[in-house]
This record gives C-alpha cells, structure tokens and sequence, in this order.
C-alpha cells in the first residue's frame, strides 16, 4: 500500500490543497488503484514551498500545482505504485 | 454554587418608528448580572430617552450594591415630565442574579417575569411595597441551573390586540407559548427570538407597539481551553502543553505545527481528515484528548466573521443555524458562542516561517489581530475571557 500525503496546512490550502485532493480522489478511482494507494491529508510539513506539498511514500515533492497535478500523479505515482509492485 | 447567566434580548420597534421605546441594559459585574428592563412612556424619540435614563439610573445603581429604594428614588426626582400628559414614566422590571444562585426581582407595572424551572412555569410569590408613591413587587428566590426567565415589555401581550386576536396575546398564552417550545438546550438568544417572531407575526409585522424580550438562562459554568500557535521559546513547548492539558474543561488546539506539538508531547498520533465540509476551510484533524484540532489563520478568519454575524444585533436564526456546519471554524464558533461560559486562550508567539513567504498573503500580527477581536466578540457576549501570551 502506498501513503500519499497532501498538505492542508494554511500555506499550502492557499495554494490548492482542495483541488489537488480532490484531483488525486478522482485518478486514484479512475486508474482503479484503491486497494494500492490511499491519499491521506496533513497539516503543515515544514517545508512551505512554491507549490503544494506532497508525499509519495518516502519521496517529497514540493512543486505540485492544479495545473500540474494530474501530469504529476500520472508520471510519479503510477512509477511509485508500478515500482512496488 | 457557582452559576453562569446567558442573558440576549431582542426588540421589535412599534410600526413605523425608528427608535425604540423599550430598553435593556445588561450589567455584569464579577459577582452578580443585573438585567433592567425599562418601557417608556408613548413611543419614539420621548419613550426611548425615558426607557433610556431609567434603565440607566437602575442599572447602575443596583450593580454598584445600593438599594431598590435609591433607585426608584433616584429616576422618580430625575425623569423629564412629559408636557402632553404631565408626568414622568416609565415601567420598568429588574432581574439581579448573583453568582452563588441568590436571585432578586423587582417590578413596577411591566408584565410579570415568566420562570420556567425545567420546562415548567413556575410564577413567583411577589410581596408589594411603595416606594416614592410607586407600587412596586419585589420577589427574592434562588436559581438552579437551566432555570430560565424571560422579562417581556407590554408589546408582547398586546401581540395582535384587535387585528389577529380581540384581546392580545394575553400572559397565560405568552408562558404556555414558552413553555410548548421549551427545548432543553436552547440558548437564551433563540428563546428571546423565537418569541419575538411569534409576536411579530400576531401583529402581521406591523408591531402595534414597542416589543422586547429579555431571556436568561442559568448554566453551570462550562470551561474552554484553546492554543494557538507555538510558544516563542521552544524549550518552554513541554511546559506550556503540560499546563494545557491538565486545565479542567474542553480543549481545542489551532494552528497545524501547534498540533503536532500538542500530539508530539501527549506521545499521541495526529489524524488529519481528508473531508473538505466547505472548500474555503482547511480541513479539521484528531488527537486523543483533544475536543477540536483545527489549522490555524484560515480557519481563524472564518470563525471570526461567524461570530460577527450572530453577535450582531441583525443577526437572524438561520445565522445560528449556520455553525451547526462540519467545517472546522463553524464547529469552532459554536463551541465558543453556545457551549461555553470561560473561555482561556494561549497564544503562542512564535513566528511561522511558511507566513514569512511573501506569496502568503497573511502575516503573522493579523493572527494575532484576529484572536484578540475573538476574544473581544466574545466578552462582550458575556463570556469569561483570560487570555495568556506564551
């Protein structure tokens, strides 16, 4: 099982915590990946950074925006869950 | 036994004046709550001073500690005389609830006080008295939590005299009114204005006179703690979270570092929800022992403006009914508004690098700002605010 962490911290719930959840929602039903990821929210990182942060199992990303959310699952957390798998 | 009083009224002015001849003055002081009611005589500009001064004199007199009679005394040589009908007037009812359940009430020609003791009326024994050559009825008792009593002007009883009703909705139908929509845990606010739009709807809403109702409710005092923010000296984190915790009463900790703080030194795991209730609010997280763990500025900001609505005196049922929401700030302000009486804050003033970003768009003195004019909302709905700066 794969953890994916978004950040709702103040910083980053300004940058587009509720649409990049809810985008991720979306792809993980999509891609039928259920019973392989599960996206979890949480509260400040500690890394504010230009874009929303993220979690994929032990990797950080700090770049993740609405514009690029859905490219960044496809490419990142399909290799991530792939990998595992 | 220590009593908290949750005291709200609500007025309706006669059709097509601008000013109310009905008065309400609210006065705590820190053993007891005066609440006077005055009703002047006609209406408009001469019925509001008249309503004014007196509920003023009394209030003032009474919460200093002096007697009814220096009162009473007091307003009859003070009031302007009215020159239409040459005198000087001015009912008026008196409700004085010390802290320790000892109650006092005084009342001079305004309808009777209604006392509903678990949802039962229950009248009072007055004994009369003159003073000044006004008749007056005092009566002394002693209140036990979740008593309730409403003060109401003679707009209410005359709720639709000769329209709606032929004689008013007269007393016994006002306490049996009461008493049918009595519900356990309504807040004082509701009562006075559940009542007030019955009355406005027996008068079409065309009020025939000036109408008030004055509710207070007994609790026993509930205690809220809440921090927000990390303390300025990190070596003072295991202090200041030891302190929190081991304070009677609910806690609720804001602010998503101060959280993990709170978690890490309670040695417990911190649960944040994924659940967007409302887009604009961040979503709220869970650790045992905590009642709310919310994120801080966002959510702040929004409870705020909660509050400011149904603080404000325009403030409209469907404005209380919003904090029943799942959103962090609305569960937020309703724990602050309705289910607590002494509300005690940390507020921690360390500085949080991700504000110092100058793409976010608040900083730090506006938390502040906003927890201050939190705590000013509250205290002047009558809560007891302590605030301590860690």
């Amino acid at each position: 099982m794969l953890d994916i962490y978004v950040c709702v911290g103040s910083s980053c719930h300004l940058k587009g915590s509720y649409q990049i959840i809810s985008c991720f929602q979306r792809l993980i039903k999509e891609n039928r990946l259920e019973d392989k990821a599960i996206l979890k929210a949480s509260f400040c990182m500690g890394k504010c950074t230009n874009g929303v942060c993220v979690r994929v199992g032990d990797v950080f990303y700090g770049d993740v925006a609405i514009v690029n959310a859905e490219s960044f699952f496809n490419e990142q957390v399909i290799k991530q869950i792939e990998a595992e798998g | 036994m220590s009593l908290y009083i949750d005291v709200n009224y609500e007025s309706l002015n006669k059709y097509r004046e601008e000013l109310c001849g009905d008065k309400v003055e609210i006065i705590r002081s820190s053993d007891s709550v005066v609440v006077v009611l005055a009703d002047g005589l006609g209406s408009g500009v001469k019925a509001n001073i008249l309503a004014t001064l007196t509920s003023k004199i009394i209030g003032t007199i009474m919460s200093n500690g002096l007697d009814i009679e220096e009162a009473v005394n007091t307003i009859a040589s003070t009031l302007p005389v009215c020159k239409e009908r040459e005198v000087a007037y001015s009912t008026f009812s008196i409700i004085q609830i010390f802290n320790n359940g000892e109650g006092y009430l005084v009342e001079f020609d305004n309808p009777a006080i209604i006392r509903l003791r678990k949802g039962k009326l229950q009248e009072f024994k007055t004994e009369s008295r003159e003073i000044s050559g006004k008749l007056i009825n005092e009566a002394r008792f002693t209140v036990s939590p979740d008593d309730l009593f409403i003060m109401i002007s003679d707009g209410v009883i005359h709720a639709g005299i000769g329209q709606t009703l032929n004689l008013g909705w007269q007393w016994e139908n006002v306490s049996d009114y009461v008493q049918k929509t009595y519900k356990k845990d309504m807040s004082s606010k509701a009562v006075a204005k559940l009542l007030l739009s019955a009355c406005d709807s027996l008068y079409a809403n065309e009020p025939g006179d000036d109408t008030t109702v004055v509710a207070l409710k007994a609790k026993k005092p509930i205690k809220l703690n809440l921090m927000i923010g990390p303390p300025v000296d990190m070596g003072n984190d295991g202090d200041i979270v030891a302190k929190f915790m081991n304070r009677e009463g609910k806690k609720v900790v804001c602010g998503g570092t101060t959280s993990q703080i709170v978690a890490r030194l309670t040695g417990k795991e911190i649960k944040t929800s994924i659940e967007y209730f409302n887009p604009s609010v961040p979503p709220t997280a869970e650790i045992d022992g905590i009642n709310l763990t919310t994120e801080g500025v966002l959510t702040l900001r929004r409870t705020l403006e909660l509050l400011k609505t149904c603080v404000s005196p325009d403030s409209t049922m469907s404005d209380f009914l919003m904090l029943n929401k799942k959103d962090g700030a609305s569960k937020l302000a309703k724990m602050l508004l309705e289910e607590s009486t002494s509300i005690y804050f940390f507020i921690g003033q360390a500085i949080n690098p991700a504000h110092q970003n100058p793409e976010f768009p608040l900083n730090m003195g506006l938390k502040f700002k906003l927890v201050e004019e939190i705590a000013g909302l509250l205290s002047q709905a009558g809560k007891h605010i302590t605030i301590e700066y860690c």
